[in-house]
């Protein structure tokens, strides 16, 4: 089938200092992947386009980008999805570097605020392991499937206004440790989510559970920090 | 940080041209109606502080509700009370007691439930109000 690729373009580099869009019509099978419409442009039309990717298979979650208007893993979603007139822009809220590379900085340093690693500094009862029962491991199996991403951070409409929302990703981070049964600082992260810039700015617009490539219930984990917070019960 | 007509921009890009489903649009319309609601309530404060500061204006602002752009404007503001309260007890109930009702499918027939609702307890004070406006202003039966 026959695909009008329309391309975001913004490339001081390559002397394009104003965004713009190029247009390509390209030959593509309805299984190929967005991604490999992008790497075909990029081999064979014109080497300066710049995008991320490393895994190519929905795993590292560089690639996160906007494809008819909507956030999507360019490598996860395939042309019949999208169909033949295809838009891919980078995410939105971001600050643009080139083409659909932005400056993901900010969004590490969200999620490196609300500690995303496992605080516990006491020896486990057998001086080994620490235990847990199936339903403990079950409490937030779901946010431990993040790839960081940031589809959903940037499909929000509260971080859209206001960058120094934590956002979606952040919340879910949190959400992974703050039900740990093994973790010690859940209020600490909790605090962090109470303040002005934390979990309340949610306004359950869905866009980030409806953007999410591993299908995170994301709306709802945030949600359940928000009762978290304000019942102080955490199982 | 970024600055604020930055943002602002990044903002209107989103909300028009972001291709959000059911609860994107629930959420555009649910802060539509909360301005709109917010913008009558402050033009009903002042004009009924009229009848303290300015009582010679104060008929005249009554004259003003029952022109017809008016009248119009307040059948879609009534519309715009009963969506706003439908949709913020979908939003409050899901929120605190039912999180997870944030699924996909779940979430979409909330949604359409709360505008169902929204439009069916509208349609009966529409129709008595557009009537109204046909009687008063348009000389139709009476
Ligand atoms: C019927 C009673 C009302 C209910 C149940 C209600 C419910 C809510 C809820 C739950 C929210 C938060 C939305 C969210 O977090 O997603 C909200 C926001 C808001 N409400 Fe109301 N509300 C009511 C009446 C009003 C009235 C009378 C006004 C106007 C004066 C108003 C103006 C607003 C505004 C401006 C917002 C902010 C919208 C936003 O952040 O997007 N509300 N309302
Ligand atoms: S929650 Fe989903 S959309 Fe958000 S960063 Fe993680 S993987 Fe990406
Ligand atoms: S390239 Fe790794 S997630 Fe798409």
């Amino acid at each position: 089938m026959e695909v009008n690729l329309r391309i975001f373009r913004y490339n001081p580099e390559a002397g394009r200092n104003k965004p713009s869009y190029d247009n390509y019509t390209l030959e593509a099978d309805p299984t190929d992947r967005v991604l490999d419409l992008l790497e075909l442009v990029k081999s064979y039309h014109d080497g300066t386009l710049s995008f991320r990717r490393s895994c190519a298979h929905g795993v590292c979650g560089s690639d996160a980008m906007r494809i008819n208007g909507r956030n999507y893993l360019a490598c996860k979603v395939l042309v019949q999805d999208v169909g033949n007139n295809i838009t891919v822009e980078p995410i939105l809220g971001m600050q643009i570097i080139k083409d659909m590379i932005v400056d993901m900085e900010p969004f590490f340093e969200s999620y490196r605020s609300i500690s995303p690693f496992l605080v516990n500094d006491e020896i486990p009862e057998d001086g080994k392991e620490r235990l847990q029962t199936i339903e403990q491991r079950e409490r937030f199996d779901d946010t431990t499937k993040c790839i960081l991403c940031a589809a959903c951070t940037t499909s929000c409409p509260s971080f859209w206004s206001n960058d120094e929302f934590v956002g979606p990703a952040t919340i879910v981070n949190a959400h992974r440790f703050i039900f740990d049964s093994r973790d010690t600082a859940p209020e600490k992260r909790l605090d962090i989510l109470n303040e002005e810039s934390g979990a309340w700015k949610c306004r359950t617009a869905f866009n980030c559970t409806q953007a999410c490539p591993r299908e995170i219930h994301v709306t709802q984990a945030i949600a359940e920090v928000k009762n978290a917070l304000t019942t102080g019960r955490l199982d | 940080m970024t600055s604020l007509v930055d943002s602002f921009r990044t903002t209107m890009r989103g909300y028009l041209t972001y291709r959000g489903r059911e609860g994107h649009l629930a959420f555009l319309l649910h802060r539509l109606t909360g301005l709109g609601t917010l913008l009558f309530l402050i033009i009903h404060i002042v004009d009924t502080s009229f009848v303290y500061f300015a009582p010679h204006l104060y008929a005249e602002t009554i004259e003003l509700y029952r022109s017809t752009p008016f009248m119009i404007g307040e059948i879609f503001l009534v519309f715009s009370v009963i969506y706003h309260g439908v949709n913020g007890v979908r939003i409050a109930v899901v929120d605190m007691w039912l999180p997870h009702k944030w699924t996909l499918t779940a979430q979409k027939n909330w949604t359409r439930w709360a505008v169902l609702i929204t439009i069916v307890l509208w349609l009966p004070a529409a129709f008595i109000m557009f009537r109204s406006m046909l009687v008063h202003n348009f000389g139709f039966g009476g």
